[in-house]
């Protein structure tokens, strides 16, 4: 049989046998998908798995629609305020609803979406957690006190992770590696525009205009209920939600013409970083670039790869070695992280990297790792189907990106036809040096 | 693709797991035991091989031993395969084994798809049950660990840093007194052989328990069972604990570095355990005063939520770490506890005023007990929260090993039974029987740590500054108060180091 096969069989046998389409498609679920008049997109899944319900909202908006200068953090910044509360439900009552659901409840800002769940046991809860959350989203209130204080939290988040190089490396290379999309900052955003955010009442006010929309949002909601018992309540409470109509034009970056680098002196003892940057494409469920780039990292950098072993295992010039390429709705970069053990092996290291690049631009890949890979994938792909919170997680960064779940069987679809050949020509067209950006930490001297 | 959510440099982390000892009540002492968990048709297994050794184990000046030992199993190949040949067949499972040790027990994990059981199985059998002790692999994995110590955990983590400047200070001369990973100067003197004598010593039938749980066959235990007999029978002595050693008033370390945040971390040791009938209770008052990451911590509402301070303010009444999302991960059971105040880092200018206001809520809480209002709410909490514990195959076969260690059939069986019950007059007699204020362990990371501890022993008023500048009236006057709190922190109580020095030595830096 067929590994892709025999992969979305077992599929569609994790735990909830009654949900699933028999079919190649890794992404086994029956889903439904409705939108309100407001352009407010349903997309539910009930599942045989007893008693817990997973309730996410997804808001389109994350550190990408930080155009304006000044503005960058904001979309984590909206999302702390989102929990403020309204006028019908102020904040402590909000607070106590939860409690006393004794659910499991945050929200999380990424580069191109703010996630919000509420994750909670009993089908009895569902159409007060539906009126509770539709009432914030339509009804949030907060004044300007309230927004100082918040920001003041933002930058108390900021420095629980100040003492972690790995993000200051991270900030770096995006700050240098773009010139002009909104990528160029982290979700947390810059110092400087976090310690102004107290003054940016008004501007919150129009971020919400612009984003907190229903034609900028998408509920998804996995577990125990019923579909159409979910989407009375859903009418109910959501119709009187206004579009935005909103349209966010993000700034295009202009082509890298040459080689980019800088260096962070950190400023004690820590082990040497490196990390380098190409531009990439965007997430697609179409083209086959994104897709075979994936796979090309697992193949030349993962830790069953030929250079981990060798600069890992066998040399132990590096403590990690992993690639990451993030699917982004804008073009992104595609990068590789290692930790080294001593500042004087970071050029050999960046060579090395490099050399594999150019090997893997004049051979062809074998066909035997390549689909190890696509097992990989898959496998770890099924691996996050196990519980009904993790098929809401799984399923909220897709849709995100193309905002129904059928994307990750397109995708997983054209994993299964990418070639040798296929990885070579992204190889050839996406490693040029004059496209790299080569960031580094030191500190301590660790020679 | 899509990313991990688990960070890259978590990778690094040799921040201690633990285990359980599990009881092994369904077989006589010195032989290996079973947590099974059966799930017909569920196409995924999950294994925790838990093995009753930690740090605590580690013999005398040879602390890192338990983890560097268990580490070449983990991470370094078996007699037949190299790791690299343990990743190639690893690698298309999507399966990897994972290390975790605590102070009592140490834990390999992994999960993998039932088509690959017998492959993966196999392999695993062998890296535990026959390593291959090569010396490259020890020298990798010793210098990993020396990193952790040396540069990873005193530089690049300070909230973990606080927390294990508080172990260090709770546990001098106590088995628990040291990093899983050691300390430096011992670590360096660890060789190959000491490693292999250790595992001979200590990788006995009586100390594992086999953890499996999902769609396996039924006869899959019995041929562990007979794999795992080609280890000798006995087990580890038990563990002689000295009693805990609380803090004669308020206990200051203070590590010194360059850094505009500070980050803090308090606490005393505690004589109960989940074990205890006082737990439940005690349970109801943690989760209202610190509930870990939810706004039901009254310390968030008033540090984080009222005042901006930081990121979060916590609080535990046992050893708890971070599992899947935001639930504590299995375990980590331990026959002593503490009660803890995870502080996350403020900016220094305010470090004086919120130390002073977390002292001042756990004296409020000592003195004034819980509210009938706030305990109805924690008791719900907690009455529905738990029922989310419990989610994949692993977390299940972690809990019933963690109920078979403190002596249940099922421990959140037994919390939903229980919970209803608690009284608020219960609540706030185990409040007064197991909380102090004013004997306190209290580790701080921080720059310019003389200036602190000066403000401290001479009880400076500490104004708190904000960027916000019309707060609330009712919070301007509590300020007033907090600010000028008297603290009792007697000057020979307060010792500052670089941080650079810590965990080079056992036990605390003596160069102060």
């Amino acid at each position: 049989m067929n590994r892709f096969i025999a992969i979305a069989l077992f599929l569609s046998f994790v735990l909830f046998t009654s949900s699933v389409i028999l079919s190649s498609d890794i992404f086994p679920y029956k889903y439904k998908i409705e939108e309100l008049g407001n352009g407010f997109k349903v997309i539910s899944i009930p599942l045989d798995n007893p008693n817990i319900i997973s309730y996410y909202t997804i808001v389109r908006s994350g550190s990408r629609n930080e155009i304006e200068p000044g503005k960058s953090g904001f979309a984590h910044f909206f999302e702390h305020m989102m929990f403020k509360g309204t006028k019908n439900i102020p904040r402590p009552v909000y607070d106590d609803f939860l409690t006393q659901l004794g659910a499991g409840t945050n929200g999380y800002t990424t580069d191109d979406y703010t996630c919000y769940f509420v994750v909670f046991a009993g089908r009895e809860n569902l159409e007060s957690v539906v009126k509770t959350e539709a009432d914030r989203f339509i009804n949030l209130y907060y004044d300007e006190e309230m927004i100082k204080t918040e920001a003041s939290v933002i930058e108390g988040e900021y420095y629980s992770s100040v003492s972690n190089p790995s993000r200051r490396l991270f900030e770096l290379l995006r700050d240098t590696a773009f010139e002009k999309h909104s990528y160029k900052h982290t979700t947390l955003g810059y110092l400087e525009d976090i310690k102004d955010m107290p003054n940016q009442y008004k501007y919150s006010q129009l971020y919400k205009k612009r984003f907190y929309a229903p034609d900028n949002c998408i509920l998804l909601v996995v577990g125990d209920f019923d579909h159409a018992q979910l989407m009375e309540y859903v009418e109910t409470y959501y119709s009187g939600w206004e579009r935005s109509n909103y349209k966010l034009m993000t700034p295009e970056e202009p082509l890298q013409t040459e080689a980019k680098r800088a260096h962070y002196d950190w400023p004690s003892k820590s082990l040497a970083r490196l990390a380098i940057g190409f531009h990439g494409p965007a997430y697609s469920d179409e083209n086959v670039d994104k897709p075979a780039l994936d796979l090309l990292a697992q193949i030349a950098f993962s830790d069953a790869s030929s250079l981990y072993q060798k600069l890992v295992i066998e040399e132990q010039k590096c403590l990690t070695l992993r690639p990451n390429f993030a699917d982004r709705r804008d073009p992104y970069l595609l990068i590789f992280n290692s930790i080294v053990k001593k500042d004087k092996d970071l050029s050999y290291v960046e060579e090395e990297i490099f050399r594999e690049l150019e090997r893997l631009k004049n051979e062809l890949v074998s066909e035997d790792i390549l689909e190890d890979v696509k097992s990989n994938f898959k496998y770890s792909f099924a691996n996050e189907l196990g519980t009904t919170d993790g098929i809401a997680g799984a399923l909220a960064f897709y849709i995100n990106l193309a905002t129904e779940p059928g994307t990750i069987n397109k995708l997983f679809h054209l994993y299964e036809r990418v070639t040798p050949q296929d990885i070579q020509d992204v190889a050839k067209k996406y490693f040029k040096e004059t496209n790299s950006t080569v960031v580094t930490l030191t500190g301590g001297n660790s020679k | 693709m899509r990313e991990k959510i688990v960070s890259y440099f978590l990778s690094i982390l040799f921040i201690g797991v633990l285990f359980m000892t599990v009881s092994c009540k369904k077989e006589a002492p010195g032989k290996l035991s079973f947590e099974t968990l059966p799930l017909e048709g569920n196409p995924l297994v999950s294994f925790r091989i838990l093995v009753k050794v930690g740090s605590a184990n580690d013999p005398a000046d040879k602390e890192g031993l338990t983890q560097l030992t268990f580490s070449m199993l983990a991470n370094g190949g078996s007699e037949k395969m190299s790791l690299r040949e343990i990743k190639k067949i690893f690698y298309p499972m999507a399966t990897s084994v994972r290390l975790r040790v605590d102070k009592e027990m140490s834990v390999f994990t992994a999960t993998v798809h039932i088509d690959n059981l017998e492959k993966f199985y196999n392999v695993f059998k062998d890296m535990l049950l026959d390593p291959g002790f090569r010396e490259e692999d020890f020298i990798r994995l010793k210098t990993n660990q020396l990193n952790f110590l040396e540069r990873t955990l005193v530089s690049n983590m300070d909230e973990q840093f606080g927390k294990e400047i508080l172990n260090l200070m709770m546990y001098e001369g106590h088995p628990y007194g040291h990093n899983e990973a050691g300390t430096v100067e011992n670590l360096k003197t660890l060789t190959l052989d000491d490693v292999k004598n250790f595992y001979k010593e200590n990788f006995l039938r009586g100390n594992i328990t086999i953890g499996i749980g999902g769609g396996y066959p039924s006869d899959f235990p019995l041929k562990i069972k007979e794999d795992f007999s080609v280890l000798p029978k006995g087990r580890t002595p038990a563990l002689s604990l000295p009693e805990q050693r609380m803090p004669e008033g308020l206990e200051v370390v203070i590590a010194e570095k360059k850094t505009p945040a500070t980050a803090i971390s308090m606490g005393f040791p505690i004589s109960i355990s989940k074990a205890d009938e006082d737990f439940f209770p005690l349970w109801i008052a943690c989760s209202h005063f610190g509930e870990h990451r939810q706004s039901l911590s009254h310390l968030y509402q008033k540090i984080r939520e009222e005042r901006g301070q930081n990121y979060g303010d916590y609080a535990y009444i046992e050893h708890f770490i971070q599992g899947r999302d935001k639930f504590p991960a299995t375990n980590y059971c331990r026959q002593q506890q503490y009660f803890s105040i995870w502080i996350r880092p403020l900016t220094n200018s305010n470090r004086h005023f919120v130390l002073r206001q977390a002292i001042r809520e756990v004296k409020k809480l000592v003195e004034e007990g819980i509210s009938e209002e706030r305990f109805k709410l924690a008791q719900e909490y907690l009455i529905n929260y738990t029922k989310l514990y419990i989610q994949t195959i692993s977390e299940r076969v972690g809990w019933k090993m963690d109920s078979s260690y403190y002596g249940y059939k099922d421990f959140l069986v037994e919390a939903q039974r229980k919970l209803p019950k608690i009284t608020i007059e219960d609540v706030n007699r185990v409040i007064k029987n197991y909380l102090n204020f004013d004997n306190l362990y209290i580790a701080i990371i921080t720059e310019d740590a003389e200036s602190l501890k000066d403000a401290l022993v001479a009880n400076m008023p500490s104004p708190i500054t904000y960027t916000n500048p019309n707060m609330p009236e009712e919070i301007l006057e509590e300020d007033l108060i907090i600010q000028t709190l008297p603290l009792e922190v007697q000057p020979e109580k307060v010792k500052t180091a670089p941080a650079s020095v810590f965990f080079k030595k056992l036990g605390l830096p003596q160069s102060y």
